[in-house]
């Protein structure tokens, strides 16, 4: 089957799967901590 | 039915597909051509379903895995086909396409000038397979003729 | 290859949301909301701040790539992934916002079904999330996915990843430990009992291994996931993947609208929804999906039935390689197995990421313990106009002398003095009081009120209950639109058998157990 993506997989932009899990950690961490900072 | 002289088959690995296959062979003049089609269904592009689990490396593993069972199904077409063609002394091509089965054949057969153009009949209720149809309404309104073959068990 | 499409598309999305946010920032679509439910409309305080936000970038990187230049590298790779998923985030506003509530209008309009005592679009559990999940099938078997979104579509696994680590925040210790507990035992008898169950109905109805071993890592553990994950492993042909995935799929997207039906019918406790979808549900995704289905604006469900999938994904390797050895020993070929191997390619890294802001959210750095089982007692900030009234005070002095336990007319006694709850043990008195009915509609409704007038959610759970919310709607969504109708159709042969059987055992069985072994709260 031809590639749509030359990058990532057909479901995923990155290209591997550690670096989406990092990502969504990362994201996961901005998120609470602007919550920590606007919330009393 | 007339013989042709260019003669297209076109199959997507079911057991209708191989009546179809002689079929066309027989069909066939003496040293005429035979392109088969095979259409890979992009159906296939759906199989990873809602999977959001597993790590890319499963996932691509699956994907390779997929590919390569699905490039070994055709490669047996091809080979058992070139080589029923080769004893009938015709001149055999081959070209293996992924997308809508109805799709591909329309624009193959329009790609290159056919007499005739052969397949299998849809799979009969009860017969293991895929759903995934060749016969649609676009095929009709093709100019070449398309000869059906019977499902072989009828 | 250059990523970003030359279309107006996501400046288009960009200009919708800034003219819902104007429409409902400058009050032009209060009628509209009056239409919605008024007062009880909650989304407004959305409406007026995220399609700003979200419409300024989708404007300001819709024009840059529609006109400006195009120019190959990682800026064009990762801001073309803007368009798709503004195209999600703009069906999931659209949906929670005004479909879902529409169609809650027009459900409350045909009045309450029968003698269920609810209404058609509770006990069909139309809210936003599953209609959401449903305009995604829809876009992708109808329209196809535009070609501009392709590309942030491929997103919402990221979305929803985030959304179960942002999860890791909302639980108590104690909470995970008993949650963590009964999943492991409700999951482990279950998977264990369906990979046998198919494999001993596949021996007798001789399948062969290899669509025996497919077949029961998907009805066992994370369906589609498993599936994907076993097929190498015991070599399946393409047309029993096709039939296993097919019959799965169905199955799974089936489930995820009967289950919150039955759960609304058989009145089910969060906890007992949660674990039920959590252990009879096949595919994950649509287990998430049944759980905000069933309790679309709270996050209880969500909570139990995440950590059932947490647990399930982490069994998935064991079932592999379980399956494995079990395929290696019937067929005599294939290559021996690493198990430290399969076990370091199948760890789901996220799970990690939960497992740390759990830690973090134990420290009580976002909110002290007491605050995560949801409401909790502070009579220290009662709004004056929620302070008890004369005309209040009056009715309960009247009614009084009907309670006859000490305790409750003690309690009664300081509420009346001071005009709001004195201390959570009262608060706890109070509820008895209300439950045993002893004093009155009239009293009953009043003592509610001051117990409501004590009790508050705390804001920073409150805003991570909406960020998680928003992921898992989003990444639902998403997966919605790579739910294809071809790939469900292919269920069928035996799998279709098989499976039936099994999935329809295991759910039956699952509610069962859950009914009969799971009482209260957490």
């Amino acid at each position: 089957m031809p590639e749509d993506f030359e990058r990532g997989s057909s479901l995923s932009l990155f290209k591997s799967d550690r670096l989406e899990d990092i990502l969504a950690l990362a994201f996961a961490l901005i998120i609470a901590t602007a919550v920590y900072f606007t919330y009393e | 039915m007339n013989p042709g002289q260019n003669v297209l088959l076109a199959s997507h690995g079911t057991d209708g597909a191989k009546a179809a296959e002689l079929m066309a062979l027989e069909l066939c003049e003496q040293g005429g051509h035979v392109h088969h089609l095979i259409v890979v269904p992009t159906l296939w592009k759906g199989m990873t379903g809602d999977d959001w689990l597993n790590n890319g490396k499963t996932r691509n593993t699956f994907r390779r895995y997929l590919e390569d069972q699905l490039s070994a199904e055709c490669d047996e077409h091809i080979k058992r086909v070139k080589t029923a063609a080769e004893a009938h002394d015709l001149r055999y091509t081959s070209e293996v396409i992924v997308g809508e089965p109805d799709e591909c054949l329309e624009k193959t057969s329009t790609r290159k000038s056919f007499d005739l153009i052969v397949m299998g009949s849809p799979r009969p209720k009860g017969k293991s397979g895929l759903r995934s149809r060749m016969q649609t309404k676009k095929i009709h309104k093709l100019s070449t003729p398309i000869y059906i073959v019977p499902y072989p068990d009828e | 290859m250059v990523y970003s499409k030359k279309s107006p598309a996501l400046f288009v999305i960009g200009l919708i949301m800034l003219a819902i946010w104007y429409l409902g920032d400058s009050g032009m679509m209060n009628g509209y909301i009056e239409h919605l439910g008024g007062k009880k409309y909650k989304y407004l305080g959305e409406i007026t701040s995220l399609p700003l936000y979200f419409g300024l970038i989708s404007a300001a990187f819709g024009l840059l790539q529609w006109l400006g230049p195009q120019k190959e590298g990682d800026w064009d790779y990762f801001t073309s992934a803007i368009a798709g998923a503004m195209f999600i985030l703009i069906i999931a506003m659209l949906v929670r916002w005004f479909v879902a509530p529409e169609i809650a209008v027009w459900s409350k309009a045909m009045g309450k079904v029968g003698d269920t005592g609810k209404y058609i679009h509770k006990l069909l559990g139309l809210n936003y999330i599953v209609i959401g999940i449903v305009a995604g099938i829809i876009i992708v078997n109808v329209f196809k996915v535009p070609h501009w979104a392709e590309n942030g579509v491929r997103l919402s696994r990221l979305g929803l990843k985030t959304g179960v680590i942002l999860l890791g925040t909302l639980y108590s210790a104690a909470e995970l430990k008993n949650l963590g507990g009964l999943s492991i035992i409700m999951i482990g008898f279950f998977v264990l009992g369906s990979v046998g169950m198919v494999l001993w109905l596949g021996a007798r109805r001789n399948i062969p291994n290899s669509m025996g071993g497919v077949l029961s890592a998907g009805m066992g553990v994370c369906g589609v996931s498993a599936t994907v994950a076993s097929a190498p492993v015991v070599q399946a042909k393409s047309v029993e993947i096709a039939y296993t995935i097919g019959t799965i799929l169905l199955w799974g997207v089936g489930c995820m609208f009967l289950f919150p039906i039955i759960g609304q019918l058989l009145g089910m406790s969060y906890v007992q929804f949660g674990a039920w979808a959590g252990t009879g549900i096949l595919n994950s995704a649509q287990v998430a999906g049944a759980a905000l289905a069933f309790q679309p604006d709270g996050i209880e469900t969500l909570k139990v039935a995440e950590i059932f999938n947490i647990t399930r994904v982490l069994i998935l390797p064991i079932i592999v390689l379980w399956l494995a050895v079990w395929y290696v020993k019937r067929e005599q070929t294939g290559e021996a197995v690493n198990v430290g191997r399969v076990i370091i390619d199948k760890f789901p890294l996220f799970v990690l990421g939960f497992i740390l802001l759990f830690a973090l959210s134990t420290t009580g750095i976002f909110s002290p313990p007491v605050h995560y089982k949801g409401k909790y007692f502070d009579n220290t900030k009662v709004k004056p106009k929620n302070m008890m009234t004369d005309e209040q005070i009056a009715t309960l002095t009247a009614n009084a002398d009907k309670v006859q336990r000490a305790d409750q007319k003690a309690a009664l006694a300081r509420l009346i003095e001071g005009r709001k709850i004195a201390s959570i043990e009262d608060d706890a008195t109070v509820r008895g009081l209300v439950n045993s009915r002893v004093m009155g509609k009239e009293s009953g409704a009043i003592l509610k009120k001051a117990h409501k007038a004590v009790r508050w959610t705390a804001p920073k759970i409150k805003a991570f209950r909406k960020w998680i919310t928003w992921l898992f709607a989003f990444g639902l969504v998403g997966l919605g639109m790579q739910i294809t109708i071809s790939s469900m159709k292919q269920a069928g042969g035996q799998p279709a058998i098989i499976g039936g059987i099994v999935g329809f055992t295991k759910a039956a069985l699952s509610l069962v157990v859950v009914m009969m072994f799971i009482k209260e709260t957490i």
